[in-house]
């Protein structure tokens, strides 16, 4: 009979003597990962202009909508595009900037919300962590003006705001700025999509089907 | 549509399973289609990329890192997650995987459950298991729910129904949805799953997944997906229980830079996929409550055992292999008899199996090394095809009926004529003439009678030229005198 302790000491110690020649230990292990192998581009080599340029293109790409702000004209362009979108009732994490709650529209702030109440909003309103210009990826680290994951993926409009000072060249560069690991992280590169179907590219199954981004010069 | 059989211990050999796809165009154009168009998008962003072979690289010299020190870092994993709140479970066999789960989900009062695409999980058939135990199983990628729906079998690991057209899709959602007037338009089909899923996602309280690598450093899962029904998986549900073969760690957060670079390039041509993400046991307040890693060995611990068979377990599961290779290109996934089907599945599977089934897949290759050249974590499937066909041989060697197999006869007659050059010139001379009988007007022989038939049954031959080099070298020599 199979109990789980059995099977876990089962399979370690069949990996252990399957390795026993290769594997290190201790301080020879750390060694081993230190001398890896990295002779990948780590940071990149554009102008700051150049970084942000490269990011509308490849967000673009994804059929994501792009507009500038300064962080002085924010409120109004965040304004802008809720009245462009044509919808009214809004979900936002709690740590938001309560500047960015524009009058004239529903907002229900997420102190945790029921999945029922979250599905009634048309959209949501978020702050980022970092965003990818390579791959025209945002990255969400669900910290409190971010919010929780569920929030970024139930509405079917997401409206995302960036900060200039937040866009990094490479993937690289973004591991680099963020050595603290979040518990939570969500990479976003682009609304859902899917090409199951004759390899034909469809934008948005089950996640927002449609990504603003407002890019803030800061 | 098919009748495709994915359990190696009941799969026909290779070249007795490719005979129906071999006969049946519509699926041969759609496997040729499909494959086309990701070869080329790949191509594209891979050209794109000026360190690709510097990543490639890296990679490899990961994977097989860890592959080295498993041990440690399998504990580190373990007790990294259990410190952030998940409850890590070992799994010897596909049977004990299968137990495990299923004693997790009656803890949990389940009778359904929503599940992301998960290799592993296909690999330890544990959708039968369940529901023959009264659970319910809904998978959520699009094009699981095309196979689960239409009763179909996957074909490829990254797009497993890419054997399956518009028109097939729309047959399938309207008979099973009760949706009338659904056109064959891919955008209202993915509409139709997004609206069929949607409730289930809400409501079913349970989540099962797998995960494309586990770190370390932290105890962390990552799932790289594209339409969102991961995301929901994994945010919505109480309970979490995902499935994962042992093979899958990576030491550290960092890792991910190399591994998210490589992994949407190779499968889909993508720069990036949709989402990835990554959790930590549990959050409170944010995603499922109980959280539980099913560690899977089945075999994995075999492989890593013999050294040149290691690098098997380097893979990520991009497809790569399989979009580039001549053979998974004309077959489709279906005649590798297992749901590691193309260049992967012929050296996983057999090995998976300890060499007791699926022995025709190493030689289901034409050893082009295609594979080999895209793979990105550089594993060296031709080495690996070849000395797996050693294994077989040597196998069938000992055995006794060997002795008056046609073919092992065959090669003994050969070993005789090939040893000397007279007779083997001779041969060849008479050759030539026995299949000039056999040889059509366009130059290609399409069928042979005997052990002959073996090659020509799945594939044609050339005939042989009217002069060999040898003859032609011989004439030049003569001439130029």
């Amino acid at each position: 009979m199979n109990t789980p302790v059995l099977s876990r000491q089962r399979i370690l110690n069949r990996v252990r003597s399957a390795t026993a020649t290769v594997a290190k230990h201790g301080g020879q292990l750390a060694e081993a990962y230190a001398a890896l192998p990295r002779p990948y581009i780590r940071k990149g080599q554009m102008s700051a202009e150049g970084r942000l340029e490269l990011l509308i293109e490849r967000l673009r790409e994804y059929d994501a909508e792009v507009v500038e702000s300064t962080m002085d004209a924010l409120p109004v362009t965040i304004e802008a595009q809720l009245a462009a979108s044509g919808k009214h009732r809004f979900v936002v994490p709690s740590g938001l900037d309560p500047e960015w709650l524009v009058g004239g529209f529903d907002w229900k702030i997420d102190y945790n919300l029921t999945t029922a109440e979250i599905e009634l909003a048309e959209g949501v309103v978020t702050a980022a962590s970092c965003a990818i210009a390579d791959s025209g990826t945002i990255v969400l680290h669900h910290s409190p003006g971010e919010g929780r994951r569920v929030i970024t993926l139930l509405p079917d409009w997401h409206l995302c705001i960036l900060r200039a000072s937040q866009v990094v060249e490479t993937l690289p560069e973004y591991f680099d700025r963020f050595r603290a690991v979040p518990a939570l992280i969500t990479w976003v590169s682009g609304p859902s999509a899917t090409a199951d179907i004759e390899m034909t590219r469809i934008k948005g199954v089950h996640g927002p089907r449609f990504l603003h981004v407002i890019l803030v010069r800061d | 549509m098919t009748t495709a059989i994915l359990d190696p211990k009941l799969a026909p050999p290779f070249r007795e399973a490719v005979l129906p796809v071999l006969r049946n165009p519509m699926l041969r154009k759609n496997v040729a289609h499909a494959t086309e168009v990701i070869q080329n998008k790949r191509a594209r962003l891979v050209a794109e990329k000026r360190d690709w072979q510097q990543l490639r690289e890296a990679a490899s010299a990961i994977r097989a890192h860890v592959l080295e020190n498993l041990g440690a870092y399998l504990e580190q994993f373990e007790a990294r997650c259990t410190a952030a709140g998940g409850v890590v479970h070992w799994a010897s066999t596909a049977d004990e995987a299968r137990q495990i789960i299923l004693d997790l989900l009656r803890e949990e009062h389940a009778t359904e459950a929503i599940k992301i695409k998960t290799m592993t999980s296909a690999e330890i058939e544990l959708n039968p298991y369940l529901e023959a135990a009264g659970v319910r199983v809904h998978e959520t990628d699009l094009a699981e729910i095309i196979l689960q729906l239409g009763k179909e079998e996957p074909s490829h690991i990254v797009v497993p129904a890419l054997h399956i057209n518009r028109s097939q899709v729309r047959e399938i959602f309207s008979r099973t949805m009760g949706l009338k007037d659904l056109s064959d338009d891919p955008k209202e089909l993915t509409g139709a799953a997004r609206h069929y899923l949607r409730e289930k996602f809400l409501n079913i309280p349970t989540a099962i997944s797998g995960a494309n690598f586990l770190i370390a450093e932290t105890g962390s899962v990552a799932v790289v997906e594209s339409e969102g029904n991961g995301r929901m998986c994994l945010t919505l549900p109480q309970a979490m229980i995902s499935v994962v073969g042992i093979e899958k760690v990576l030491p550290r957060f960092q890792d991910l830079e190399v591994m998210l670079q490589v992994l949407a390039r190779s499968a889909t041509g993508e720069r990036m996929n949709p989402y990835t993400s990554l959790w930590t046991g549990v959050t409170p307040g944010d995603g499922p409550q109980r959280f539980h890693v099913v560690l899977l060995d089945n075999e994995r611990s075999s492989i890593l055992a013999r050294p040149k068979e290691r690098q098997t377990l380097k893979c990520i599961r991009c497809a790569a292999c399989m979009n580039h290779c001549p053979v998974y290109r004309q077959t489709g996934g279906h005649a590798y008899g297992s749901c590691y089907p193309g260049p992967i599945g012929a050296i996983l599977t057999p090995q998976l199996m300890r060499m007791h089934y699926a022995e025709s897949l190493p030689f289901a290759s034409s050893l082009c090394g295609a594979c080999y050249e895209v793979c990105p974590v550089k594993i060296d499937i031709p080495a690996v095809l070849l000395d797996l066909r050693a294994d077989v041989v040597n196998i069938e060697r000992k055995q006794a009926k060997r002795a008056f197999d046609l073919m092992y006869i065959g090669l003994r007659v050969a070993n005789t004529l090939f040893a000397r050059a007279w007779i083997f010139h001779a041969t060849q001379r008479i050759g030539r003439i026995g299949l000039r009988l056999f040889t059509g007007k366009d130059g290609w022989i399409k069928r042979l009678p005997s052990i002959g038939g073996r090659w020509t049954e799945n594939r044609d031959l050339r005939g042989l030229p009217n002069q060999t080099f040898h003859e032609w070298w011989e004439a030049r020599a003569k001439e130029n005198q």
